[in-house]
């Protein structure tokens, strides 16, 4: 039997690896994206896991918001990312370094 | 399932939103009427000003002594919600004010007001959340409105490069605060505040751990909307990046978005762990104040220096947190009123400061200005001398009330290092006035000439001394704001 535990380990699995990932990833600004992904869909995963144990819908409900707010976060992102690429005809991180100080 | 009742309640409850539903109506509408205007016609920027205070005409004929309840407790309007909405109107407008004449050559300029106004529903439904579903859509409005404000110039490179940090770091910030309220709700069932707070004092075994890591991941959450140390960290590139009229926006109104939701639920989500909270409030405040203050000395570019400032504020504001009490709270409605008119005039200086050739963002732009404009040389020291704290000019007072709370509520310690450090932030902001003062003029002024933006200026300083000299109307009028939260 799947308990609600189990579904709350995965989840902090999820989310810790996009944390990580978003820390140690040096390469790409896209991985980083797929990390910020990964976080939120391991919230649902939480959100989904203690609506069924509480038997309460208001978490499910919440999940579609989340679902549609990543969308729109993700849009808006590649659209920053697209603009920056055509001025510095990269997306390395290593290249986001104009601002210091 | 729980029995839906129909006919939805209209039209008694949607009147509620009435300043929500104007503000978005317009926004729409001027997205399609951008498109028949002439370029440069500047008739969008106006009609968007127009609506932040059609917005606050509706506000203000809404407002009576009871709180309205709107979509099943979803929606609140309480005084509270009212003062905080006000706030956020004038930061608005303001904001788009001085875009006037610092956009003027961008080329697609309709959107950017249209941006704006999303950004103020976004933050108008979030101060009046009473629940974390309308709490995180109108928080992620507001963020990934500001997220493009931020990258609008799209042809300069470092308004780009700020944004995509911004974005990095505000999509992490977001996916902490979900994965906090995700533990909230496991643990009460329900993302009401105020439910969720009766439920939250019962918890005990497992459900205490679940709450203590799902309070952490919300603090640190909402800490990286309003730059608390240690999450501060976006905050220098996306002020020194953001176009300055931006900039000037996202250093006001979010903050107040932030703190006022902070104040909900430290008052109705966390009254049972007020021990816990507290403790670490201040461990917070006191890396805060000693970064922002510290590293603001090392700046040479005053955009980048008042954003390091606005980290040492935000730990000054969070006294008020910490003591909890209705002054404290109170108290930080009067610092983030202050805050935002010192805050404007400040920036309004800077964005007259560029001219040909110069972005008139280094210290050193400012050399020997006293020479040239007494007048902005005159009102530039006044905002400094009242970001310090001086005496009778209104940053003095924002102080006064939230470390007297600290004191009130026995945080004694805590007020002695604030102070310590407001003396130390003294030093960076006076170097602003030498700079003025003594120096002499390095680069030749050539001043653009802006009514809208010398009338902001004048109306600004002339509110700093005013409510230096005058100022319990404002804390009368923040006391009253409280009522019914605390």
């Amino acid at each position: 039997m799947i308990g609600l535990s189990d579904y709350l380990i995965v989840a902090a699995a999820l989310f810790s690896l996009g944390v990580i990932g978003l820390f140690l990833n040096r390469k790409n600004v896209i991985t980083i994206l797929m990390c910020i992904e990964l976080m939120l869909l391991a919230v649902n995963i939480n959100f989904v896991a203690f609506s069924h144990y509480l038997n309460d819908l208001s978490g499910q409900i919440f999940v579609f918001f989340v679902l549609t707010v990543a969308a729109c976060e993700v849009a808006v992102g590649l659209a920053i990312l697209v603009s920056f690429y055509r001025l510095r005809r990269s997306i390395d991180i290593e290249d986001i370094n104009t601002l210091q100080g | 399932m729980a029995n839906v009742t129909f006919p939805f309640p209209f039209p008694d409850h949607l009147i509620t939103l009435m300043p929500e539903m104007i503000v978005a109506i317009m926004a729409m509408f001027l997205l399609l009427f951008d498109v028949f205007v002439a370029k440069g016609s500047k008739t969008t920027a106006y009609l968007a000003i127009a609506t932040t205070v059609a917005a606050g005409v509706a506000t203000w004929s809404l407002q009576g002594p009871d709180p309205l309840v709107a979509f099943y407790g979803f929606f609140v309007f309480d005084s509270f919600a009212v003062f905080s909405k006000f706030l956020i109107y004038v930061a608005t407008a303001l904001g788009m004010i001085l875009s006037l004449e610092y956009m003027k050559n961008e080329k697609h300029i309709g959107e950017y007001y249209v941006l704006m106004l999303f950004a103020m529903l976004g933050m108008m439904l979030m101060v009046s959340s009473n629940n974390f579903v309308t709490m995180y859509l109108g928080l992620e409005l507001m963020a990934l409105c500001v997220y493009v404000l931020v990258a609008y110039q799209r042809e300069v490179l470092r308004a780009n490069e700020a944004a995509l940090k911004y974005f990095i770091l505000g999509a992490l910030s977001s996916g902490m605060l979900l994965y906090g309220i995700t533990f909230l709700y496991g643990v009460t069932g329900s993302f009401d505040f105020a439910v969720m707070g009766e439920k939250l004092a019962h918890a005990e075994g497992d459900a205490t751990a679940a709450v203590m890591l799902g309070m952490v991941f919300l603090i640190a959450g909402l800490g990286f909307k309003v730059s608390m140390a240690p999450f501060h960290m976006w905050t220098p590139d996306a002020y020194e990046g953001a176009p300055t009229p931006v900039t000037a926006f996202m250093s006001v109104a979010p903050k107040v978005a932030g703190f006022v939701i902070f104040m909900r639920i430290v008052a109705d989500l966390l009254p049972a762990l007020q021990h816990e909270y507290q403790s670490i409030l201040i461990g917070v405040a006191v890396l805060t104040i000693a970064v922002g203050n510290l590293a603001a000395i090392a700046q040479r570019n005053i955009k980048r220096m008042l954003a390091y400032s606005t980290v040492g504020h935000v730990g000054f504001i969070m006294m008020g947190l910490i003591a909890g009490s209705p002054a404290g709270f109170s108290g930080i409605l009067v610092y983030l009123s202050i805050y935002l008119v010192m805050t404007m005039g400040v920036f309004a200086v800077i964005i007259l400061m560029r001219r040909e050739g110069i972005q008139g963002e280094l210290l050193d732009d400012f050399a020997g200005l006293s020479k040239v404009r007494p007048g902005y040389a005159l009102a530039m020291g006044l905002f400094m001398f009242s970001m310090a704290g001086i005496p009778f000019l209104g940053g003095f007072w924002a102080k006064y009330v939230v470390f007297m709370a600290a004191v009130e509520a026995g945080h004694l310690y805590l007020v002695l290092y604030a102070l310590l450090f407001s003396a130390v932030g003294a030093f960076y902001y006076l170097r602003v006035v030498k700079y003025i003062y003594f120096d002499e003029e390095r680069v030749a002024f050539n001043f653009i000439e802006s009514r809208p933006m010398q009338a902001t200026v004048f109306v600004t300083a002339v509110t700093i001394v005013f409510l230096g000299l005058f100022p319990d109307a404002l804390f009368e009028l923040c006391r009253q704001a409280l009522v019914g939260l605390v």
